[in-house]
């Protein structure tokens, strides 16, 4: 198993970008330590140590006495891969950089409140796989009309409808591009389901996005 | 010794550079040419920078400065290598914003692959120290992921450098004096003693959550004296045993030029 890992210098992940859960936590956001709703996308890195390909394996995490952990969660994401340098576009012109689409998922401890970047949560080895394939940009006539699915063991947990975004695909690039200069291979993933998918050790988990396809990992066995 | 990367002519070289300040690339080629001459472009010292950890609160005083408790476990954030830029370099300042400070913060540059790190062999790991300058952009702060990437993942302001001090020559990374001068009047004074986790703890704790890398590094945070920054000024963050970073401000249409 060697399959090529296909980001390239950083994964940008969005987080709280489904309408739904918006909805469902403003007032939550409302209260301290939030006191008020994002005003701008509430961003996350997954860095290289995460990293990883389609049919790895993810390690289940431990905590900070060297226990194992009891429980993991994973989100799937539409992977924007970025296809030359992207600085201070518009939205009207984002789409124009994009190289192709992936597939994100994005292993974790379980969401426990969005204060603080959570670096125990998130940045867990292998805990990033991105795959099957970059897929071209001409296989999607509209990244934001598209459904993230996610299968454990079979069974479906979780649909996303991309309709349901909070900020498009073009804007969220505009916006990153407009913080960072982003560069041809780096990968945003622009938007996964509110409520994140428990998983056990051995579970194998499916993302699938219809013309992007279908990305397979398991968790690190009993 | 002490290791840059630097343009000399027109050629990118991996230098080193003695007690006498003589530079001689790793090839062993001595280059006849003065540490401060403005023929020599200092680039980011790290060659290949892998993640970069940044810790806030990390100073007692600073903590206090912006009305928070001391942190009991680090706030670790994430930086990417779009941030760095070199010694004598520029930043920018964005524009329609009231507050941008910098952040002057002791390195630790990881050279070795780790996970579960001890405490006690945690040096083991770090391959040298430089200086860097975390600037922060206080009018994009919000409660999520705080401090959020808008503030601090913007390009060119993680200057860092001018070079990596071998951790041999700096015995006590505990006990040295931190300055920040803004055109040449010292609004930063205070000493990496006051550091509430210092570079072992922090290799032992985030190597607990993760593998460390060569090239990763762990910038440990800035003790208290903000200042607001304008384009002009002119920043120097220095670190007694390590070196001085000199970085000047420009506004955001200068930077990015075409682009803005």
């Amino acid at each position: 198993m060697t399959a090529k890992i296909l980001v390239n210098s950083k994964l940008v992940c969005v987080a709280l970008n489904d309408k739904a859960q918006l909805v469902a936590l403003e007032a939550t956001f409302n209260e301290a330590p939030y006191k008020k709703p994002p005003t701008q996308p509430v961003l996350y890195y997954k860095p290289h140590n995460t990293w990883s390909t389609e049919g790895a394996v993810v390690e289940w995490a431990k905590d900070f006495d060297g226990n194992d952990v009891a429980e993991m969660a994973v989100g799937a994401s539409l992977g924007v891969v970025i296809g030359k340098e992207t600085c201070r576009v518009s939205a009207a012109e984002a789409l124009n950089y994009v190289g192709g689409y992936t597939i994100v998922a994005d292993y974790s401890l379980s969401e426990q409140n969005y204060y603080r970047p959570d670096i125990k949560g998130k940045c867990l080895d292998t805990s990033a796989p991105v795959g099957p394939e970059v897929v071209a940009t001409g296989k999607v006539a509209n990244p934001d009309a598209l459904t993230v699915t996610i299968r454990v063991n079979g069974e479906r947990k979780s649909t996303f409808d991309m309709a349901n975004m909070e900020r498009s695909v073009a804007e969220l690039i505009s916006i990153i591009s407009r913080i960072m200069t982003l560069q041809a291979g780096e990968i945003i993933a622009v938007g996964f389901a509110g409520d994140r998918v428990a998983v056990n050790k051995g579970d194998k988990v499916e993302a699938n996005i219809e013309g992007v396809g279908t990305l397979n990992n398991t968790l690190e066995g009993a | 010794m002490r290791h840059a990367r630097i343009i000399l002519d027109g050629r990118e070289l991996d230098i080193s550079i003695d007690v006498n300040d003589r530079i001689t690339t790793t090839e062993g080629e001595a280059l006849d040419v003065a540490m401060n001459s403005e023929k020599i472009t200092w680039l980011p010292p790290v060659k290949q920078p892998g993640t970069i950890f940044a810790l806030g609160l990390n100073y007692a005083d600073h903590a206090t400065e912006l009305a928070f408790e001391p942190p009991k476990e680090p706030l670790v954030f994430i930086k990417h290598a779009n941030t760095l830029t070199g010694h004598k370099q520029v930043s920018y300042r964005p524009d329609n914003i009231e507050f941008q400070h910098y952040e002057c913060e002791l390195v630790a540059v990881i050279g070795k692959t780790g996970k579960n790190i001890k405490r006690e062999d945690a040096m083991d790991y770090v391959a040298g120290y430089t200086v860097c300058n975390d600037f922060a952009i206080r009018d994009y702060l919000e409660n999520y992921y705080r401090p959020n990437l808008r503030v601090k993942s913007r390009d060119s302001l993680l200057p860092m450098g001018p070079w990596i001090v071998d951790t041999a020559d700096v015995p006590n990374a505990n006990n040295l004096r931190l300055t920040t001068e803004v055109n040449g009047k010292i609004t930063q004074d205070g000493s990496t003693k006051d550091m509430i986790f210092d570079v072992p703890f922090l290799i032992e704790h985030l190597s607990k959550i993760m593998t460390l890398n060569p090239g990763d590094m762990i910038a440990t945070g800035t003790p208290h004296g903000l200042a607001d920054m304008q384009p002009g000024d002119t920043v120097v963050c220095s670190i007694e045993s390590v070196g001085s970073l000199e970085t000047k401000i420009v506004s955001e249409q200068k930077y990015y030029g075409d682009n803005y």
